[in-house]
C-alpha cells in the first residue's frame, strides 16, 4: 500500500493495543493511521501464551487488574467470539501449594467479580486425566484461549470500515518537534527501504516494550523494563481447559490448550534490550519441573517449541527495584507527555491483551479530550467484522466443515493443521502477493507438530506455480520466483530450529537432526546458495512470530 | 528358548547388510527392530563418500579415512568388496543398482530443484548421472495435485546456473503437471499410494500414456530426459521401470521424495526377501529392552511383546540401533547423551556446542558426529572397561562421522554391517569346536 502522507493521529506499533486504539479513534470520527515496524502481531501479542485472562491469576494480588480482566474478557466474548475458544479455566491446588492461597481464592475471586465455582475434583480429573491426582480443590473460571492475529485483523478491518488504516512494515525513525510539538513522523519502509513523512496532529505510541525507544525520538524519557516471558510448545493438548497452580502467579504455572498444541508459561526475566534475548536450557528445564507439579508426565511429553515474548513492563520514575520483575503492575498506564514538554503525544504502556480494548478505549479518551473530539466509545458495544455468526471458535471446525461439503478437499498440504490445498489457493487468491509466512498466519500451515518439516516446500511450490502463472515466465522471472522460495523456505526452517535450539534433547532433536538429513540428505537444500546463505540483517522474517 | 548365532537389532542399512550376509552364509540370524528405519526416509541410493573435494566414492572414503576418528579409518579397506557385495544382492532380488565407487561422482536434480552429489543410485534414478550434452532439455513431469513434487517450481529452480555449481546441466528445464484418470481433490495423495496405483499394469499403461503425450508437447522435438518422482512402482517396480522406458519419449529417471521413500522400500523390501530365503528372522515392531551380559559377553536379548517378553539366547549382538536420528542414542534434558541397550559410553561434543546457531550452517551441528567409539574390530568398551567381544557397533552409531555432510552414511553403514558379518563367520570358522560342543549339549 501507499502509505497517506496526513493523518490525524498517528498510532505507533501493530500489536492487539495498536489496532484496538485505531479502531477506537476511527468509530469517534478521527482519520487515523497506525504504522507496524514488521508484520502485524510479531512483538509481544504474538508471543504470548495465547490466554483469554478471566482475571484469576491476580485476585490476590491487584484486585484492579482482575477487575478489568473479568470485564473485559466479557467484551471480547461478545465482539471478537471467533478468534475466541471458550476452553474455560481452572485454578487447582497442588500439594506444592500453601493452604492460605487456596482458602482465600474463591472469597477473593468474589471481592474481583470473577465468576468462580468449587469444583469436584475427581470429576475433574475425569475429564483432565493427565492432571495430578493429588490434586486437593479445584475452581472453575471463565477463562479461554484466543488467537491473537485473528483478533487484530478483525480490530483493524472494523478501522478500515471507519475510514482509518494501517501500513505494515513501516519503522518509525524520527519525530518532527517544533515548539514543543510533534508534526510529522519519518517512516522508512522496511522492505523497500524507502523513507516518507506522515504529517499528523496526534502521535499515540502503543509500542509496547519499545516504547521507550520511540519516546526517545520526541526527546521523552520513558523507562520500561521489558521482562521476557519464555513458553514451552508441547505437540498435543494434554488439558482441553486452561490449568493455573493455584498459588501466587509464578513460572511454570499455567497450560493453555490453544488450537492443536498446548502452551506452558511462562519465566519472568528482565532484559535489557527487547529484540536481542536468549532462552536458555535451564529456563526450560525449570518450566518443565514447575509444570510437572501440574502434569506429572510431563518431562516425558514432546515439547515442540521454545519462545520468548517480552513483556511491556513500565517502571515508573519512583519504582523499587527490589522486588524484582513480578512486583511491577501488570495494569495499564497513560503517560500524556505533555508533562515532559511535547503537547500532543501519549504512550500507552503495560497492560495484556485480555484489556487491549480497555486500554485504547482509555487512551482514545485522553487524545479526544485534547483535540476537542466529544464522541463517545462504542468499541465494546458492536461486533468486529469477520466474526463467523458470532460463534466461538471450535477445534474440530476444518473436518466439520470438510465433511459437510460431502467429504471433498482431502487433498492436505499440512496433515497437522489440516489445511487443504483449495484453502491455501482460497487465501492467495485473497491476499496475493504475499509470502510464505503470510500464508502461516493466516491459515496456520506449519504451525502443528511438524512445526512445517512437511509442508513448507508444499506451500513453496504453491506460491512458485502462482508466480510464473501471474509474474512472466522469462528465465529472469523464473529465477526471482525460485529464488524467492528458496529465501521463503531457508527463513522458515531457521526460524523453526531457533525455537528448538534451546529444547534440543529426546524426541525432539531427534525430530530435528532427521528433518536436517530429508533436507539435506534427499532435497540438497544445501546446494540452493540463496537459501543456505545468511539470513538478511533486517529481512521482516526476522521479527517472525514464534507460533 | 529361542537362540541365534547372531541377533542383529535395528533395521537400517547397517542391520540389514550385516543380517543378509550372515544368512546368506548360513548362520542363524534373528534382526529385532522398534520399527522400520533410514530406508524409509532416504533417498534409496548408496551414498559412500562425497565430500566436495571427492571425484569419486573411493577418493571420498580415502579423504575421510586419513581422519582417525572418523569409521572409515577402520573401514575404509571393507568399502569397496562390501558395497559390491551388496548391489550383487540387490541385482539378484531383481533391484538393479548403476555405479560402483570408482564411478564419478555428479550432480543430480532434487525433488525441491536443488542438486546432490551421487554416484551409486538405483537404475532407475542412473540416468541422472550421464552428462548433459549441450542441446538436451529435462522435462520435470508429474502427477497433478501431487503435494510432494511441483513440477513448476522445480524446473524453474533447476534453470538457474547456481544449484548445479558448475557442473554441466540441461540447456532448458520445463515443469509440466498431468492429470491422471479418477485422481481428483477428494484423494489426499502420497508417493505410496502412486507407486502402488502403478503395481497395476493396465492403470501404469494409461498413466504413462498421458505423461508421454504432455512431454512430447513439452520437449518440442528436442533431445533430452524426463524427471518422474519415484513413484514408479513397489512390488512390480521391475515391470514398471520396463514400461516407463518403453512408453515414455525421453530418457525417464527418478527423483527421490520426502518419506515415505518408495526407493527406500524397494532396498527394505529387497533386502528382507534375501535374509528370509537364507532362512533369518525378522521381528519388526519389537522394542529390545534388556541385553544380558555375562563375562564381557553378551548372553540373550529381551524384547517386549504385546503380551510378553521374548529372550532369545545369542552367541553375539550387532547393534545397529542407528544414531540419534534414528534413536540409537537419547539426549536428556540435562545434555547427556545414553545409549540405552548396554549403556555404552558415548562420545560427543559438550552440550553447550551442540547446535550451532544457524539451523542452515554449512558444516552442520557437531552432535552429528555423536555415537560409539569402538576397536578396529567394531567392539565396544563397555563403561566398567571390559571390551565386549562379541558385540559389534556397526552403521550411524559409529562416532565420528558427519554422515550428512560428507554424504557417508550409507557406506559406513554397509561396511560396518559387512565387517560385522564378516568377523563372527571368520570368528566361527577358527573355533569349531566350541560349536561342536555346544551343538552336543543341544542334542544331549
Amino acid at each position: 500500500m501507499t502509505v497517506p502522507h496526513t493523518a490525524d493521529v498517528l498510532v505507533i506499533g501493530g500489536g492487539a493495543t495498536g489496532a484496538g486504539v485505531v479502531r477506537d479513534l476511527a468509530r469517534r470520527g478521527l482519520r487515523a493511521l497506525l504504522v507496524e515496524r514488521g508484520d502485524y502481531g510479531t512483538g509481544t501479542t504474538g508471543r504470548y501464551h495465547g490466554l483469554l485472562h478471566s482475571g484469576g491469576r491476580y485476585v490476590q494480588k491487584d484486585q484492579v487488574a482482575a477487575r478489568e480482566c473479568i470485564e473485559e474478557n466479557r467484551v471480547l466474548r461478545r465482539i471478537a467470539p471467533a478468534s475466541i475458544e471458550d476452553t474455560g479455566g481452572f485454578f487447582v491446588a497442588t500439594p506444592d501449594d500453601p493452604d492460605e492461597y487456596v482458602e482465600a481464592f474463591a472469597a477473593n475471586c468474589e471481592a474481583s467479580g470473577v465468576d468462580c465455582d468449587e469444583v469436584d475434583v475427581p470429576t475433574l480429573l475425569e475429564h483432565e486425566p493427565a492432571l495430578d491426582r493429588r490434586i486437593r480443590r479445584a475452581f472453575r473460571v471463565p477463562d479461554g484461549s484466543i488467537e491473537p492475529w485473528q483478533l487484530i485483523e478483525s480490530t483493524l478491518a472494523d478501522a478500515r470500515l471507519h475510514g482509518s488504516d494501517a501500513a505494515s512494515y513501516q519503522r518509525v525513525i524520527g519525530f518532527e518537534v517544533t515548539a514543543g510539538r510533534i508534526t510529522a513522523a519519518v517512516l522508512r519502509d522496511e522492505r523497500t527501504r524507502s523513507e516518507t513523512k506522515v504529517w499528523t496532529q496526534f502521535v499515540v505510541s502503543a509500542a509496547g516494550a519499545w516504547a521507550g525507544q520511540i519516546a526517545a525520538f520526541a526527546g521523552v524519557d520513558v523507562e520500561m523494563t521489558p521482562g521476557k516471558g519464555t513458553m514451552l510448545i508441547y505437540n498435543h493438548r494434554m488439558t482441553d481447559a486452561v490449568i493455573n497452580r493455584c498459588h501466587k502467579s509464578s513460572d511454570g504455572d499455567i497450560m493453555v490448550p490453544v488450537h492443536t498444541v498446548a502452551i506452558l508459561g511462562t519465566t519472568d526475566i528482565k532484559v535489557a534490550d527487547p529484540d536481542d534475548y536468549d532462552i536458555t536450557r535451564e529456563e526450560v528445564a525449570q518450566l518443565v519441573d514447575e509444570g510437572a507439579k501440574l502434569f506429572p508426565d510431563l518431562p516425558r511429553m514432546r515439547i515442540l517449541r521454545a519462545y520468548a515474548g517480552v513483556r511491556p513492563l513500565y517502571k515508573p520514575p519512583a519504582a523499587d527495584a527490589a522486588g524484582g520483575n513480578r512486583s511491577i503492575t501488570r495494569a495499564h498506564v497513560i503517560l500524556d507527555h505533555a508533562d515532559q514538554g511535547v503537547e500532543n503525544f501519549v504512550s500507552v504502556v503495560g497492560g495484556k491483551l485480555t484489556t487491549h480494548r480497555l486500554m485504547a478505549e482509555q487512551t482514545v479518551d485522553v487524545v479526544a479530550a485534547k483535540l476537542g473530539v466529544t464522541a463517545r466509545c462504542t468499541t465494546a458495544e458492536e461486533p468486529l467484522p469477520d466474526q463467523h455468526g458470532g460463534a466461538t471458535y471450535w477445534l474440530g471446525h476444518r473436518l466439520a466443515e470438510i465433511e459437510q461439503r460431502g467429504g471433498g478437499d482431502a487433498d492436505l498440504l499440512c496433515e497437522c493443521e489440516l489445511v487443504t490445498r483449495p484453502m491455501a489457493e482460497t487465501y492467495l487468491d485473497e491476499h496475493w502477493p504475499c509470502t510464505i509466512d503470510d500464508v502461516r498466519r493466516g491459515t496456520r500451515v506449519g504451525m502443528g507438530p511438524c512445526q512445517g518439516a512437511f509442508c513448507t516446500f508444499r506451500v513453496a511450490g504453491l506460491v512458485a506455480e502462482r508466480l510464473d502463472a501471474s509474474a512472466g515466465d522469462g528465465p529472469a522471472d523464473r529465477a526471482e520466483h525460485a529464488a524467492i522460495a528458496d529465501r521463503a523456505l531457508g527463513a522458515f526452517l531457521r526460524e523453526r530450529f531457533k525455537g528448538t535450539r534451546p529444547i534440543a534433547h529426546g524426541r525432539q532433536l531427534q525430530e530435528l537432526l532427521m528433518t536436517n538429513g530429508i533436507y539435506t540428505g534427499v532435497l540438497g537444500l544445501d546446494s540452493m546458495a540463496p537459501a543456505v546463505g545468511p539470513s538478511p540483517v533486517t529481512a521482516p522474517e526476522a521479527v517472525d512470530a514464534a507460533r | 528358548m529361542p537362540r541365534a548365532d547372531v541377533v542383529v537389532v535395528g533395521a537400517g542399512l547397517a542391520g540389514l547388510t550385516a543380517a543378509a550376509r550372515l544368512a546368506e552364509a548360513g548362520a542363524t540370524v534373528t534382526l529385532v527392530a522398534k520399527g522400520h528405519a533410514s530406508t524409509h526416509w532416504a533417498a534409496g541410493g548408496i551414498d559412500v563418500a562425497a565430500p566436495a573435494e571427492a571425484r569419486t566414492p573411493a577418493e571420498g572414503v580415502a579423504l575421510l579415512a586419513a581422519r582417525s576418528a572418523h569409521p572409515y579409518s577402520i573401514l575404509g579397506a571393507d568399502v569397496e568388496p562390501a558395497v559390491a557385495w551388496l548391489t550383487g544382492v540387490l541385482v539378484g532380488e531383481a533391484l538393479a543398482y548403476a555405479g560402483t565407487v570408482h564411478t564419478p561422482i555428479r550432480r543430480v536434480p532434487t525433488a525441491i530443484g536443488g542438486t546432490r552429489r551421487v554416484a551409486i543410485v538405483p537404475e532407475a534414478q542412473s540416468a541422472a548421472l550421464r552428462p548433459w550434452e549441450p542441446d538436451e532439455v529435462l522435462v520435470v513431469a508429474g502427477p497433478a495435485r501431487f503435494k510432494d513434487f511441483w513440477p513448476s517450481a522445480i524446473a524453474d529452480s533447476l534453470s538457474r546456473d547456481d544449484v548445479w555449481h558448475g557442473a554441466d546441466r540441461p540447456a532448458r528445464v520445463v515443469g509440466v503437471s498431468v492429470d491422471l484418470d479418477g485422481h481428483d481433490r477428494r484423494h489426499n495423495v502420497n508417493a505410496l499410494e502412486l507407486a502402488n496405483r502403478l503395481d497395476d499394469a493396465a492403470v501404469r499403461a494409461a498413466d504413462l500414456d498421458r505423461i508421454a503425450t504432455a512431454v512430447r508437447r513439452a520437449a518440442g522435438g528436442r533431445p533430452g530426459r524426463v524427471a518422474l518422482p519415484a513413484i514408479l512402482g513397489l512390488r512390480a517396480h521391475a515391470e514398471a521401470w520396463r514400461d516407463a522406458q518403453v512408453r515414455l519419449p525421453l530418457d525417464p529417471f527418478e527423483v527421490p521424495l520426502v518419506p515415505p521413500s518408495v526407493p527406500g522400500m524397494r532396498l527394505w523390501q529387497a533386502l528382507r526377501a534375501r535374509i528370509r530365503s537364507g532362512g533369518g528372522r525378522i521381528q519388526i515392531g519389537e522394542q529390545v529392552h534388556r541385553v544380558e551380559v555375562a563375562g564381557g559377553r553378551v548372553a540373550a536379548v529381551e524384547m517386549e511383546a504385546a503380551t510378553r517378553v521374548h529372550r532369545i539366547t545369542t552367541d553375539a549382538l550387532v547393534l545397529a540401533t542407528g544414531g540419534i536420528a534414528g534413536g540409537g542414542l537419547i539426549a536428556t534434558v540435562g545434555g547427556l547423551l545414553v545409549e540405552p541397550l548396554l549403556g555404552l559410553p558415548v562420545e560427543a561434543p559438550p552440550p553447550d556446542e551442540w547446535l550451532r546457531r544457524d539451523g542452515l550452517h554449512p558444516s552442520g551441528h557437531p552432535i552429528e558426529s555423536a555415537g560409539i567409539v569402538t576397536d578396529a574390530d567394531l567392539h565396544p568398551v563397555a563403561a566398567d572397561g571390559t571390551r565386549l567381544a562379541n558385540v559389534f557397533v556397526a552403521g550411524a552409531l559409529l562416532a565420528g562421522q558427519l554422515a550428512l555432510r560428507e554424504r557417508s552414511g550409507d557406506g559406513v553403514a554397509i561396511a560396518s554391517g559387512w565387517r560385522a558379518a564378516t568377523a563372527f563367520l571368520d570368528g566361527r570358522a577358527r573355533a569349531p569346536r566350541r560349536r561342536a560342543a555346544r551343538v552336543a549339549r543341544a542334542v544331549g
